[in-house]
């Protein structure tokens, strides 16, 4: 096997690590830039604060379409953060996952699905082992038809 | 304080986490290849499936009652992480201790220690989503038998905690418990401890430690020391570094085709390979087997051939040209193979290897070299750059026929919510 050219490659975990040294021109003069160098944006930090605790899941059925979630849809979904009344969060109901509004009035808490004819299901606390997690964030992909 | 933090029925409740129709039911996990229990949930504890069963032993009137999976340890080593993550936000130091089990050093926690561990292990099991169970005593041998006493108690959250290794509380347990259930205490060596009149975990407490020294070990006197309350067995000694490396596999039928067999051997050294530069070792010596099947009738083939590197090295394709010539001095025509493995032994790290003019050393090119291809297959996926073709379905793969997806390693196996 020969090989004459090795481009360098960066592990992709530490790409959100840079350093603060100096960043010399071809030319070797520093860059007046360097006193201005920031980390560039990163959207794992924004979207996935904590990690450990988030998951990725994929929508499906276009029940929901009038409140943003479409058929193949990316969820981001938090276990450690609790949901407040009007969040919607990953719910496990008859044994699968499936997306329901949280809602609450005083010490009462109930879920409801997408279908308003459907009846809520009501929970016991915000600790009720049906909570899976909360949805933080959807990313749909605007290129694909429907 | 130490604590020892493990989760209950690991595999079985990672694959409940994203598929719950299985919560409640009798879920078994199966061992590579699909051959033995591995895993097994409490219902399946229940049934009298007994851990490494093979799977085609049960009957089939109960196997039609029960789910059994393959192992998934793609899912399994990504929740072992994310478990291990939640926990050093929380502790000062963390020592993994096998794919499930963590040790937690809790010295300089302030605080008592009911609530520490009841925030523990509510933490993790909400992160994360997996029932864990913890144990906390002075000493780490005593923490993993707290966290054994822990997992038999109803109820959450599961906490064990022993402060003091002097409680009358402890002294009855330790009275009671067979000197083969404390750690590092195997079936064998608590055999002739047996013949000492050494039963139970308070037998081997109270002996002597010198007598314990000569007679048996040193590591058997620190374990009788440790049971006493003071701890003397370090994370160093849990985490030996490692000297060997197996990559292994039966095959999903047996095999005698010279070219699939040299295919599986391309696909264990590019494993055996990424292991040892992930250590970042190197290693001095590569062996090759080939395992022919005792319960198949024909001629037996056991034996390992092994050959030295000229330098120590982590290069992938070094090794498996090594390799290659090895299988090919092992192969016999007609043998019905089961099993291949590739090992790689006198490791050394790589910081301390000291080139030699005369033998030479790893040359520059070929560090690069691996480390584009470690770069390239993090990146990209494992079969984006794979050392010749290996084909997905080829025979020496293994079965894993009840997988469940990889639903957090892979975008196109993510689990699916329901909307509506």
């Amino acid at each position: 096997m020969a090989i004459s050219h090795f481009a360098t490659t960066t592990p992709s975990r530490d790409r959100s690590s840079f350093s603060v040294g100096e960043q010399r021109g071809a030319s070797g003069f520093p860059s007046p830039a360097d006193d201005y160098q920031e980390a560039p944006l990163d959207l794992n930090r924004y979207l996935i604060p904590r990690p450990a605790s988030t998951f990725f899941m994929r929508v499906s059925g276009n029940t929901l379409n009038n409140v943003g979630f479409h058929d193949g849809d990316l969820l981001i979904v938090d276990r450690s953060q609790k949901a407040l009344p009007g969040q919607w969060l990953v719910a496990v109901v008859n044994g699968e996952l499936a997306l329901y509004r949280l809602e609450g009035q005083g010490r009462r808490w109930w879920l409801r699905g997408g279908d308003a004819r459907q009846a809520c299901l009501p929970l016991e606390g915000d600790n009720d082992y049906r909570l899976w997690g909360l949805v933080c964030h959807v990313i749909h992909d605007c290129r694909r038809p429907g | 304080m130490y604590a020892l933090i493990d989760c209950n029925n690991f595999f079985v409740s990672c694959e409940r986490l994203f598929d719950p129709q299985l919560e409640g039911m009798p879920v078994g996990v199966l061992s590579n290849n699909d051959g033995c229990v591995i895993a097994r949930s409490e219902e399946l504890k229940a049934l009298g499936v007994a851990m490494g069963m093979p799977a085609h032993k049960i009957p089939i009137a109960q196997r039609r009652k029960l789910v059994l999976k393959s192992s998934n340890y793609a899912l399994y080593g990504d929740l072992s992480g994310r478990v291990q993550r939640v926990l050093a936000q929380c502790v000062p130091a963390l020592e993994p201790y096998s794919i499930d089990e963590c040790f937690l050093d809790l010295r300089g926690m302030s605080g008592d220690l009911e609530s520490l561990g009841r925030d523990l292990v509510k933490r993790v099991e909400r992160e994360v989503g997996l029932p864990v169970s913890l144990g906390i005593a002075p000493t780490r041998t005593l923490a993993k038998l707290a966290n054994h006493q822990a997992k038999r108690m109803p109820g959450r959250p599961q906490v064990c905690i022993w402060p003091d290794a002097t409680a009358s509380a402890l002294d009855q347990h330790l009275r009671q418990l067979s000197v083969k259930d404390v750690w590092g205490i195997g079936a064998r060596l608590a055999l002739q401890l047996s013949d000492l009149k050494v039963d139970s975990a308070a037998d081997l407490r109270d002996a002597p430690e010198s007598w314990l020294r000569k007679r048996f070990s040193v590591v058997v006197a620190r374990t009788a020391r440790e049971l006493k309350g003071t701890p003397c067995i370090k994370a160093q000694d849990l985490e030996s570094p490692r000297r060997s490396i197996l990559c292994s596999r039966s095959f999903g039928r047996l095999l005698n085709d010279p070219q699939q067999l040299s295919e599986a051997l391309r696909h264990h050294c590019q494993r055996a390979g990424e292991k040892l530069r992930r250590d970042d070792m190197l290693a001095g010596a590569v062996g090759v087997f080939l395992r022919t099947s005792h319960h198949h009738p024909g001629p037996q083939q056991h034996y390992p051939l092994w050959t030295t590197l000229p330098f120590p090295s982590a290069d992938t394709v070094r090794l498996n040209r090594q390799a290659q010539q090895l299988l090919e001095r092992l192969w016999r025509p007609g043998y019905a193979y089961q099993k291949m493995g590739v090992m790689l032994s006198e490791l050394s790290p790589r910081r301390h290897s000291q080139p030699s003019l005369l033998d030479g050393c790893e040359p520059i090119r070929q560090e690069a070299l691996m480390q584009a291809w470690d770069a390239i297959r993090q990146r990209y996926g494992r079969e984006a750059l794979t050392l010749g073709v290996q084909q997905q379905q080829s025979a020496w793969r293994m079965n894993s026929r009840h997988r469940s997806a990889r639903y957090t390693t892979r975008w196109d196996e993510l689990p699916s919510v329901r909307s509506g």
